[in-house]
C-alpha cells in the first residue's frame, strides 16, 4: 500500500511562507484561503521564550473526521491516503469544517480577488466557480502526483510529481513521501529524526509529521501528554490558540434550537394526546418549528440548491441521519395528527426523539470544537430538548383549555426534565473541565451557569410550584415558566454553537532542537481552567460577547 | 549617488568599510557550511540571507551549529537560534569586550591560536611612547622582539619568534600625522597584543553585564564556548592545501555595526576571530565581496602588498597636499572619511544623510549645497526608506527636475518631472554574474552568468531599462559613450577579451536583444577563454552557464600566506595616524564640527556609554527631557517585504500577516501593562522628531525597554501600501551629526515614548 504523508522539520522551518505563496499560486487560492500555511509561535515568559515556526493545513488523516461527518460523501479518502473534496457534490454546509481538529477546511461563497473588486487578468484566468459555496483545503497536490505516476515519477522526489509546497519550501523543511514504503525518502527521515503528529490524542492517524530532534537528542518537558501552556492574556497566541468557529452562525444554532423544541414538544403532545385529543394539533406545531430550523439551515448552507444530496451518506454522517430521520418525522407525524391515534403520536414522537438523538451526535462527532465532541453533550442535548418541548406544551396548554387537565402532569415532567437537564448541565461541564477545554470555552460556559440555573431551573420550578399550589394552574405563570425553561434552553445551544464553540487550535508536543541543546516542552495555548477574568467573557453577560478573533474561512 | 535612499543605517555600513580594510569583506558572513559555533548579534540572516542563507543555516542546524543569537526581541533568527540572549540595545560593543576579556584574562594563552597572531596579526609590533609602531630607523619597518636573540628586529625578518607581550626597550623611530618622525634611543615599547592585553583588562563580563543587562555568568558561558569550539590547532584541507579549521564565528546586524559603536562591533568581531586563528579560514569570519578595493571582480586579486606587512588599502588621502578639502560631492566622502575610499561605490556609501542635512542646513565652512539640477532615481523611494523622511521629503519637493524611473507609483517620484515607465524583473531582460563570492553567504562551487528572461510581456506602457537607456543616450547625443561604456563592461561583462571582441558598433544604435546578445557571447567566452560564444538564445534555453570556483578561494588566509602578509589587527596604528591628519585638516580649514566623529580615531577602541550619546543627543538637539522617552525603538528585516519594493502585492502582505509582528507595534506584556496598553490597541509612538501610529501587539520575544517595528511603511502614495496605516520607524529617526560616527554612519535608533490612542474593539 501507499500512505502519502508530509513531514515538516520545525528545526529548519524559518516561518519565510515561501509554501504559503507557492500553494496560493499553484492551487490558485482566493487571498487569505491558505490552504498551506506556517503558523508563528510564541511560548514562554521573558526571557525565556521560544518561538517556532509551525507548518499547518489539511493532514490528511486516515481516520478523517471530515470525511465521517459528511453527509453528502463529497469526501472522501482515496486508497493512498489523500482526503479529497467532490466539489460537485459538496452542498457547503460546513459540517466537515467544524469537524476538523485542524482548521484545515475553507469555504467562500463569492470570488475574492487581490486588488478589490477588480480582478486581475490571471485571476480571471484561474477562478473556478466550482470551489465557490462549497468545502475546499489541501488536496497535497493529487493532481501533481497523479501525473508523475502516470508518466514514472517519484513524488516526493521528482519536482513534477510533489506538492508545490514541498518544492517551493527554501530551508528543505518539507518532505513529502510515501510512508508505507520503509526505503522512501521520509522514511528514513523519520527514523533518523524523532517527530510528533499534531492532537495525536484526537486519534485522526494525521498523515502530516512534524520533526522536531535528531533520533539520539534528549527533550525537555514531558513527550506524553501535552499539558496546556499559560498564556498571559491571549499573548501572541492569535491564530494559534483556539478561536470561536465562525462556520456555523445563528442559522445552525436556529436548528439545534428548534429541533429541540420541536422534539421535545411532539413528545410531551404525544404524551398528552393519550388523555387528550385536543393535544394532537401541537403536532403541527412541533413540525413548524422543526422546519423553521431546517429552513434556516437550508439558507446557510452553500449550494442550497444541491441540498437533497444531504441524504447521500446516512451510512456513516449524522447530519444525513438527521435528514432521513426528518423524512420520515414529517409524514409520521402529520399521519398522527389526521388519525388521531395515540399510537401513531407516540410512534411519530420516537422519531422526533430520533432526530433530537440525531442533533445531539451531529454535535458530537464535530471533533474538531472541544465544546461538542464529549459524550456528556449527548444526555445534555435530549434533556434541554425535552425541557424545552415541555416548556412551550406549558405554554400551549394556557392557550387549549382542554389541555389544562394535564398540566399537573405536564408540569411535573417538566419540572423533573428541567431538574435532569441542569444536572446533566453540570455533568456536562464538569466532563468539560475533566477532559480539557480552551478557556475562553469554559469561561463563557461558566459565565452563563448563573444564569442557566436561575432561569433554567430556579424561576420554572417556583414560578410552577406557584401555579400549580397556590394559582390553581394559572396559564400565564405556566407560560412564564415555560418561557423560562425553553428560553434558557435555547440560549444555551445558541451559546454553545456561537459563543462557547472554540475550535482545537494548535498545539505542539514538542518545541524543536535548534542546532544545538534539546528539544523544548510542549506548547498548548488557550487550553486549561475556567478564568472569569478573561477580558472577553468576564462579564455579567460574558457569554452573549462574541470572539472578535474567530478564525475566517 | 550623494543622496542615500536609506544607506547609514539601514545597510551594513560599518562592517563594508572595517571589513574591507581589514579582510576584503565589505560583506562579512560565517564559513556557515562548516561552522560550528556562531555568536550572532542581531544578525537577522534568517531575514536577510536570502535563499541561500536559509538553507545553509538550515543545513548547519542539522549538523549540529549552534547559533546564539544576541538582540533585544526575538528575530525570526533568534527564534531558528539554540539560545536567544536579549541584550539592550547598541551595548554588542560592551558584550565582545567582555569576550575578549575572558580570552585574554581568564584562559591560558594555549587557547589562543598563538602562531596566527605572531605571524599573520600585527600582534608582535612593538607600539612607542606616542602610540606609533616603533619602526626601523633605516627602513621604517615596524620592529618586533625576537625572543630568540630578545632583539628589536623588522617585522619580517626570516626565522624569528616575535614576542607578543611584554615590555620592551628598544630603539626606533615612531611615524605620526604628516610623516613626523619621532625617534626613541631606549624607549618603553610593548607589542601590540600586550597593549591590548591591558586594554581589556577591566572589561570582565560582570563589568559588560551592567551594561548590557545581561547574566554576566551568560558572557562568559558563551566566551568560553567560543573558545571550546575553536578547535586551535586543527587543519583541514581545501582543494588540496592545509589550512586551520575554525569552526567559530561572529556576526553583526546592521545596527550593531552601524553609527556610534560600530567601530568597536566591528573591531571586536574581527579581533576575536583572530585571537582562535579563525579569520578568513575554514570554519571561521569571512569576507564575500569587494567593493571599495579593485579589481572587485575577485578578492584574492585585491590583495596588494602595502606598508608594513599589510594589505595595500586606497584610503582618501589624508596628507597636507592631497586632502581634498572642497567636496566634490554632497556626501563629501573624500573630505570627511578616509575610510570610504573613492571606488565607485564609495560616493554611494556616503556619508549620505549629510547630503540630505546639507539640503535643510549649512555646515560650518563647508561650501553650501544646492539642490541637483537634475536628480535620477533609480528604483528606489528614499521618501520612505531613508530616515527623518519628512525633511526628505521636503527636500525632494523642491528639487528643480526629478527623473525617475518607476515600475509604480510612489512617494518619491510623486514629485518627478518625467516618469520612465520601467519594466519590472519579470518583464525585462538583463544576464547576471552569479556565484563565485559574492555579498552575505554567497560564496559558490560555482561562478558564471544567469539570464532574467521575460516571463511576461510589459504591462501598460513599461519599457525594457535597456532600451530606455538606448534611447537616453541616442536622444541626449550620448550614443558613442554609452555604446562604448557598454563595450567596456557597463552592463557586468566587457564585451571583448585575449581573443575575442565582441564590441557594438559605437556609432550605431542597438536593440535590446542586440546588446545582450552580445553580453551574452561575451559571458561565454570569458567562461572558457574565448573558446565558446553562444549568445541570447543559448541562454534562453538553458538559463545559465557556469564553471567552477575554487573552494580555496572562499579563504583570503593562504592568498596572505602566499604574499606573506597579516592582517591589520588588533593595533590600528594607520587609523590612529589618519585620524590625526584629519583632524590638521579640518581644523586648518577651520572645521571644528567633526571632531567628535575624530575621537573614533583609536589604536584600540575604548568603550563608550552609547546609551548616553544618543541620549544627550536627542535631549540637547530638541530640548526634551529624555526621561520622558523610556523605550528604545528598534526595527527589523521583513524577509517577506525585503528592502519593501513589494509592498503593493497583496500576496507579500497576506504572507508576511502570517509572521508576528508585520504592521505593528511590538511590545513587551509587562511594559504595556504598565502603561494600560493591550494588544491590539492603538498607540501612538514619539520620538522628539516625529510620531508614528499602529496597533500594539504583545509579544514575551522583547525587552521591556525595547520596542519593535518591522520594516518600512508609511506610504501615502504608493498603492495598496498606502492602506496599510502600518507603523514606521523612518520618520522618527532623526538625522543628527551628534549621531554621526566616523565612517558616516548613524544607527536605526531612537528612544520613544508610547501612548495608547483608543481601546481595543
Amino acid at each position: 500500500m501507499t500512505r502519502w504523508t508530509m513531514v515538516a522539520d520545525l528545526e529548519r522551518c524559518v516561518g519565510c511562507q515561501t509554501c504559503t505563496a507557492a500553494c496560493r499560486h499553484a492551487n490558485a487560492t482566493s487571498p487569505a484561503i491558505q490552504w498551506r500555511k506556517v503558523l508563528d509561535v510564541e511560548s514562554g515568559v521573558y526571557p525565556n521564550v521560544s518561538r517556532t515556526f509551525v507548518p499547518v493545513g489539511c493532514q490528511h488523516c486516515a481516520d478523517p473526521p471530515c470525511m465521517h461527518v459528511c453527509p453528502t460523501t463529497a469526501t472522501r479518502q482515496r486508497a493512498d491516503g489523500i482526503v479529497t473534496i467532490d466539489y460537485d457534490i459538496c452542498i457547503g454546509c460546513a459540517y466537515c469544517e467544524v469537524a476538523c481538529p485542524y482548521q484545515a477546511r475553507f469555504l467562500e461563497h463569492a470570488q475574492h480577488f487581490a486588488y478589490g473588486g477588480t480582478a486581475l487578468p490571471n485571476e480571471v484566468e484561474r477562478a473556478d466557480d466550482a470551489r465557490l459555496g462549497v468545502a475546499q483545503k489541501c488536496t497535497f497536490c493529487s493532481d501533481r502526483i497523479d501525473f508523475g505516476i502516470e508518466n514514472g515519477l517519484t513524488p516526493g522526489i521528482d519536482p513534477d510529481a510533489t506538492p508545490a509546497c514541498v518544492n517551493a519550501c527554501i530551508a528543505d523543511a518539507l518532505h513529502f513521501g510515501d510512508i508505507d514504503d520503509p526505503n522512501s525518502n521520509v522514511s528514513r527521515l523519520l527514523r533518523q529524526q524523532r517527530s510528533f503528529r499534531m492532537h495525536e490524542e484526537l486519534g485522526t492517524d494525521p498523515g502530516f509529521r512534524y520533526v522536531y530532534g535528531q533520533a539520539n537528542g534528549s527533550d525537555r518537558g514531558d513527550a506524553g501528554e501535552i499539558a496546556p501552556t499559560e498564556q498571559a492574556g491571549g499573548l501572541r497566541a492569535k491564530g494559534i490558540e483556539p478561536a470561536q468557529q465562525s462556520h456555523w452562525d445563528w442559522k445552525a444554532a436556529a436548528n439545534f434550537i428548534c429541533g429541540g423544541m420541536g422534539a421535545g414538544l411532539l413528545a410531551f403532545a404525544a404524551g398528552a394526546s393519550i388523555q387528550q385529543a385536543a393535544a394532537f394539533p401541537i403536532g403541527w406545531a412541533a413540525l413548524a418549528i422543526i422546519a423553521v430550523g431546517l429552513f434556516f439551515v437550508w439558507l446557510k448552507i452553500g449550494r442550497p440548491w444541491r441540498f437533497i444530496y444531504v441524504l447521500r451518506q446516512p451510512q456513516r454522517s449524522w447530519m444525513s441521519r438527521e435528514a432521513w430521520i426528518a423524512g420520515v418525522l414529517f409524514p409520521i407525524t402529520a399521519y398522527a395528527i389526521w388519525s388521531q391515534a395515540p399510537i401513531w403520536m407516540i410512534a411519530a414522537a420516537i422519531v422526533g426523539l430520533l432526530f433530537l438523538f440525531s442533533q445531539a451526535m451531529i454535535l458530537r462527532e464535530a471533533k474538531g470544537i472541544p465544546a461538542w465532541r464529549t459524550r456528556s453533550i449527548v444526555p445534555l442535548i435530549l434533556l434541554t430538548g425535552l425541557a424545552e418541548g415541555g416548556g412551550l406544551f406549558l405554554i400551549a396548554a394556557g392557550l387549549l383549555a382542554p389541555l389544562m387537565t394535564i398540566v399537573p402532569a405536564a408540569s411535573v415532567a417538566v419540572v423533573i426534565f428541567s431538574a435532569l437537564r441542569s444536572w446533566r448541565w453540570r455533568s456536562y461541564l464538569n466532563a468539560l473541565a475533566a477532559e480539557g477545554a480552551p478557556t475562553r470555552t469554559l469561561a463563557v460556559l461558566a459565565s452563563y451557569r448563573p444564569w442557566f440555573f436561575a432561569f433554567g431551573l430556579a424561576l420554572p420550578v417556583l414560578l410552577i410550584l406557584f401555579a400549580v399550589v397556590v394559582a390553581s394552574d394559572a396559564p400565564l405563570l405556566l407560560a412564564a415558566a415555560g418561557s423560562s425553561v425553553a428560553a434558557s434552553g435555547g440560549l444555551l445551544k445558541f451559546i454553545l454553537v456561537t459563543r462557547a464553540g472554540f475550535n482545537q487550535g494548535f498545539a505542539l508536543a514538542h518545541t524543536p532542537v535548534r542546532g544545538a541543546g534539546a528539544a523544548g516542552p510542549a506548547v498548548k495555548p488557550g487550553w486549561g481552567p475556567a478564568v472569569r477574568q478573561t477580558a472577553k467573557s468576564g462579564a455579567w453577560f460574558g457569554f452573549l460577547t462574541k470572539d472578535k478573533a474567530a478564525v475566517r474561512h | 549617488m550623494s543622496f542615500g535612499s536609506g544607506q547609514g543605517v539601514k545597510c551594513y555600513h560599518s562592517e563594508h568599510l572595517y571589513g574591507e580594510f581589514w579582510h576584503r569583506a565589505f560583506t562579512v558572513s560565517p564559513d556557515t557550511p562548516m561552522c560550528e559555533y556562531l555568536v550572532s548579534f542581531g544578525a537577522n540572516v534568517e531575514a536577510s540571507g536570502g535563499v541561500c542563507g536559509v538553507k545553509r543555516h538550515a543545513d548547519a542546524r542539522k549538523r549540529g551549529m549552534k547559533r546564539v543569537q544576541i538582540e533585544p526581541h526575538l528575530s525570526v533568527t533568534g527564534a531558528c537560534s539554540a539560545e536567544w540572549v536579549p541584550i539592550k540595545p547598541k551595548t554588542d560593543a560592551a558584550f565582545m569586550f567582555a569576550m575578549i576579556h575572558v580570552c585574554l584574562h581568564e584562559q591560558p594563552r594555549t587557547r589562543l591560536d598563538l602562531p596566527f597572531l605572531k605571524h599573520r596579526t600585527s600582534s608582535p609590533y612593538l607600539v612607542g611612547p606616542n602610540g606609533f609602531f616603533l619602526r626601523d630607523p633605516g627602513n621604517g619597518k615596524p620592529l618586533v622582539i625576537d625572543t630568540r636573540t630578545d632583539r628589536a628586529v623588522p617585522f619580517d625578518t626570516a626565522g624569528i619568534d616575535p614576542a607578543i607581550e611584554g615590555s620592551f626597550v628598544a630603539d626606533g623611530v615612531e611615524v605620526g600625522p604628516d610623516n613626523e618622525r619621532m625617534s626613541h634611543r631606549g624607549a618603553r615599547a610593548a607589542p601590540s597584543f600586550g597593549l591590548l592585553v591591558d586594554h581589556v583588562k577591566d572589561y570582565a563580563p560582570e563589568w559588560a553585564g551592567a551594561i548590557c543587562d545581561v547574566d554576566p555568568s551568560i558572557i562568559r558561558r558563551i566566551a568560553n564556548e567560543f573558545l571550546d569550539h575553536a578547535r586551535v590547532g586543527e587543519t583541514i584541507e581545501i582543494d588540496g592545501e592545509v589550512l586551520p579549521l575554525r569552526p567559530v564565528a561572529i556576526s553583526l546586524g546592521k545596527t550593531v555595526n552601524n553609527g556610534w559603536g560600530g567601530y568597536e562591533c566591528c573591531w571586536a568581531r574581527t579581533l576575536l576571530a583572530c585571537l582562535v586563528g579563525a579569520l578568513e579560514v575554514p570554519g571561521g569570519t569571512l569576507g564575500t565581496t569587494v567593493r571599495l578595493n579593485r579589481p572587485a571582480d575577485n578578492r584574492w586579486s585585491s590583495v596588494v602588498p602595502g606598508a608594513d606587512g599589510f594589505m595595500e588599502y586606497p584610503m582618501n588621502p589624508t596628507g597636507k597636499d592631497e586632502w581634498l578639502s572642497r567636496p566634490s560631492v554632497r556626501s563629501a566622502h573624500r573630505t570627511l572619511v578616509p575610510l570610504v575610499a573613492n571606488s565607485a561605490w564609495s560616493q554611494a556609501l556616503g556619508p549620505t544623510h549629510l547630503a540630505w542635512m546639507m539640503q535643510n542646513e549649512e555646515f560650518e565652512k563647508f561650501p553650501p549645497a544646492s539642490p541637483p539640477d537634475v536628480w535620477f532615481v533609480y528604483r528606489t523611494n528614499p521618501a520612505i526608506s531613508f530616515w527623518d523622511t519628512e525633511s526628505v521629503g521636503a527636500a525632494i519637493a523642491r528639487f528643480p527636475f526629478t527623473v525617475c524611473f518607476a515600475y509604480t507609483h510612489d512617494e518619491t517620484n510623486h514629485v518627478a518631472d518625467v516618469l520612465l515607465p520601467d519594466c519590472t524583473d519579470l518583464e525585462g531582460l538583463q544576464l547576471l554574474r552569479i556565484g563565485g563570492t559574492k555579498y552575505v553567504e554567497q560564496f559558490w562551487d560555482y561562478q558564471g552568468f544567469a539570464l532574467r528572461d521575460p516571463a511576461v510581456p510589459p504591462q501598460g506602457e513599461a519599457k525594457d531599462f535597456t532600451w530606455i537607456a538606448t534611447e537616453l543616450a541616442k536622444r541626449t547625443g550620448l550614443l558613442e559613450s554609452y555604446n562604448a561604456g557598454i563595450n567596456r563592461g557597463a552592463a557586468g561583462v566587457r564585451l571583448s577579451g585575449a581573443n575575442y571582441d565582441f564590441s557594438l558598433d559605437p556609432a550605431k544604435t542597438h536593440d535590446v536583444e542586440m546588446i545582450w546578445d552580445a553580453i551574452c557571447r561575451a559571458a561565454s567566452a570569458e567562461l572558457t577563454d574565448g573558446a565558446e560564444s553562444q549568445g541570447l538564445a543559448y541562454y534562453r534555453e538553458h538559463g545559465l552557464r557556469v564553471k567552477p570556483f575554487p573552494r580555496l578561494q572562499w579563504y583570503l588566509y593562504p592568498k596572505l600566506v602566499e604574499a606573506g602578509l597579516r592582517f591589520e589587527l588588533p593595533y590600528q596604528e594607520r587609523l590612529f595616524r589618519i585620524g590625526q591628519e584629519l583632524g590638521r585638516r579640518l581644523h586648518e580649514e577651520g572645521i571644528h564640527w567633526w571632531d567628535r566623529q575624530l575621537e573614533e580615531y583609536e589604536p584600540l577602541p575604548k568603550w563608550r556609554n552609547l546609551t548616553a550619546i544618543w541620549e544627550n543627543a536627542l535631549a540637547n538637539h530638541y530640548d526634551v527631557r529624555i526621561g520622558d522617552y523610556p523605550f528604545w525603538l528598534i526595527t527589523a528585516r521583513s524577509m517577506q517585504y525585503s528592502w519593501g519594493g513589494n509592498v503593493s502585492i497583496q500576496l507579500i502582505r497576506e504572507v508576511a500577516g502570517n509572521v508576528a509582528g508585520h504592521g505593528s507595534v511590538v511590545m513587551n506584556p509587562a511594559a504595556a501593562e504598565r502603561l494600560g496598553i493591550a494588544d491590539g490597541e492603538l498607540v501612538e509612538v514619539s520620538s522628539p522628531l516625529n510620531h508614528t501610529k499602529g496597533r500594539a501587539m504583545l509579544s514575551s520575544g522583547i525587552r521591556p525597554d525595547t520596542l519593535l517595528m518591522i520594516g518600512q511603511f508609511d506610504q501615502w502614495a504608493t498603492p495598496f501600501a498606502k492602506e496599510f496605516n502600518a507603523p514606521s520607524m523612518n520618520a522618527l529617526t532623526p538625522m543628527l551629526l551628534e549621531l554621526t560616527d566616523a565612517t558616516g554612519s548613524s544607527a536605526d535608533l531612537v528612544k520613544v515614548k508610547v501612548a495608547r490612542l483608543e481601546r481595543a474593539a
